[in-house]
């Protein structure tokens, strides 16, 4: 679906990251943990084409720029638009949205202004935004960084359920290893070489789930040291 | 408007009119009933509502004619930043030039009858609205640049969605401050070769020395100008009801 070869992304003279290798294939999610300011977000940004790599390449095989969703860390709701109108954007008005408000579980709020919602609701309405569009692949940049615990569980559980529904792959990056480990089916800690952990088969309260928060918090801890 | 407000401000006003009358006693400062008594007799005559209408009507085509310029220069010069820097040193050349100074040039360029008027009144809204509205495009949020540009939008779409409303609120705070003002600079130009207008009705009586008439057409002014304002605040809700939607104390 996507390969990323030899990608070097430099900001200024400041070199962000260099040499990276990354294949994603169909319904197959991956989790991207590591530093601040290591590029992760950056990524994201040369995968959705709203930033461009210094070198290296990143092919699209079956699928279109149109195809690829972004769910920004904030919620970037224009405040004018009401929920409805906000998930519309930029779409013939006419289109029936119900049913992404429905699966978002935002049912009864279609003419409220995000002002007139929480920060979680509002997330919701920004996903809701990104799935009416039906993306192939799903980037999500910190998409629960400023939500609380359960609303934040609340929202995983919605885009994991939605991505099977929908058929989508995900790139999520994320500061938090366990929501890493919960959504990815791999997580990828960024760095200078990059290391790759198998984490398939999440339950919250799986042995295994937390044998690999481990793992991937030693392996984070190891990058520090190096 | 709050009943008891309404008493309160009209009480804060009257008493020291009659104060004043009474204390001079002279009939330049007349008893302010009956100056309303005269305003209701001069309504029910119709003559005044005619004055009051072709002000009106002057006001209204001077603010619509410099919106029509102003927002699509200042969206522009928002944007270029070549257009920007060719237009701002004039924008800052003319913007504190008192524009009634610039009267007689308009009554030679454009005529003695409305149009010179409307483009006096147009040259107070212009200067401001087009100032706010660049600053109010060059401060969009880059986050929304983005969000148009992840979302694909074409460039009507990012004029629509996102530009317009967001200079709306800085074209009602043009307006807010300059209708006064433009109301002052109407008054002004229609003592020139008028005899249709507020400021004409206004300044003849003064001359025929029918001061009752006289402050009943001051009295008419500010009426005119509470109905701009109150006109300007029901369009801004109408076209801003985001701004009024009651928020969320959630987080």
């Amino acid at each position: 679906m996507i390969r990323i070869e030899k990608a070097s992304f430099n900001y200024g003279s400041v070199e962000v990251f260099k040499n990276l290798n990354i294949t994603i294939k169909e319904q197959n999610n991956i989790s991207i943990v590591g530093h601040s300011g290591c590029g992760k977000t950056s990524l994201l940004y040369c995968i959705k084409g709203l930033k461009t790599l210094s070198e290296g390449t990143i092919y699209l095989d079956g699928i279109s720029q149109k195809d690829i969703g972004l769910l920004f860390q904030e919620d970037r709701l224009l405040p004018w638009k009401t929920v409805r109108n906000n998930i519309l954007l930029g779409l013939d008005k006419n289109l029936d949205v119900q049913q992404y408000i429905d699966m978002v579980g935002l049912k009864g709020h279609e003419n409220k202004y995000p002002a007139q919602l929480s920060g979680g609701e509002r997330q919701r309405v920004a996903l809701a935004r990104v799935l009416v569009r039906q993306p192939k692949l799903l980037l999500l940049d910190e998409p629960t960084a400023s939500l609380d615990e359960l609303t934040k569980e609340s929202l995983q559980d919605s885009i994991l359920k939605l991505s099977k529904e929908l058929k989508m792959s995900l790139i999520l990056v994320t500061h938090h290893i366990e929501e890493a480990v919960y959504m990815g089916d791999r997580v990828i800690i960024f760095g200078d070489q990059m290391k790759e952990i198998d984490t398939i088969g999440n339950n919250r309260l799986s042995e295994k789930y937390f044998e690999n928060v481990k793992q991937v918090r030693l392996a984070l801890k190891g990058r520090a040291h190096e | 408007m709050n009943k008891g407000y309404f008493i309160k401000g009209a009480l804060l006003l009257l008493i020291p009119w009659y104060i004043i009358s009474f204390t001079f006693s002279i009939p330049i400062v007349p008893f302010p009933h009956l100056v309303l008594m005269e305003a209701f007799s001069e309504l029910i005559k119709g003559e005044v509502l005619l004055h009051l209408l072709i002000s009106l009507y002057r006001v209204l085509s001077g603010i619509l004619f410099a919106l029509l310029i102003a927002i699509p220069l200042g969206i522009v010069m928002g944007l270029k930043n070549t257009t920007n820097k060719l237009f701002t040193p004039i924008i800052y050349l003319f913007q504190p030039v008192p524009k009634i100074a610039l009267l007689p040039i308009f009554l030679v360029l454009f005529g003695i009858g409305d149009l010179s008027k409307i483009l006096i009144v147009s040259m107070v809204i212009f200067f401001p609205a087009v100032l706010m509205i660049k600053d109010s495009v060059a401060e969009i949020n880059y986050n929304y640049v983005e969000l148009a540009k992840a979302y694909h939008l074409s460039k009507n779409q990012v004029l629509k969605d996102i530009i317009l409303p967001s200079i709306l609120p800085s074209i009602f705070s043009t307006l807010r401050i300059s209708v006064g003002i433009s109301l002052s600079v109407l008054f002004f130009s229609e003592n020139f070769a008028t005899s249709y207008g507020i400021g004409y009705y206004i300044m003849n009586s003064w001359i025929m020395v029918n001061y009752l008439k006289m402050y009943t057409g001051i009295v008419f002014i500010s009426l005119l100008g509470i109905f701009l304002y109150k006109s300007i605040e029901i369009i801004e809700k109408k076209l801003m009801p985001w701004k009024s939607a009651t928020p969320s104390n959630r987080t």
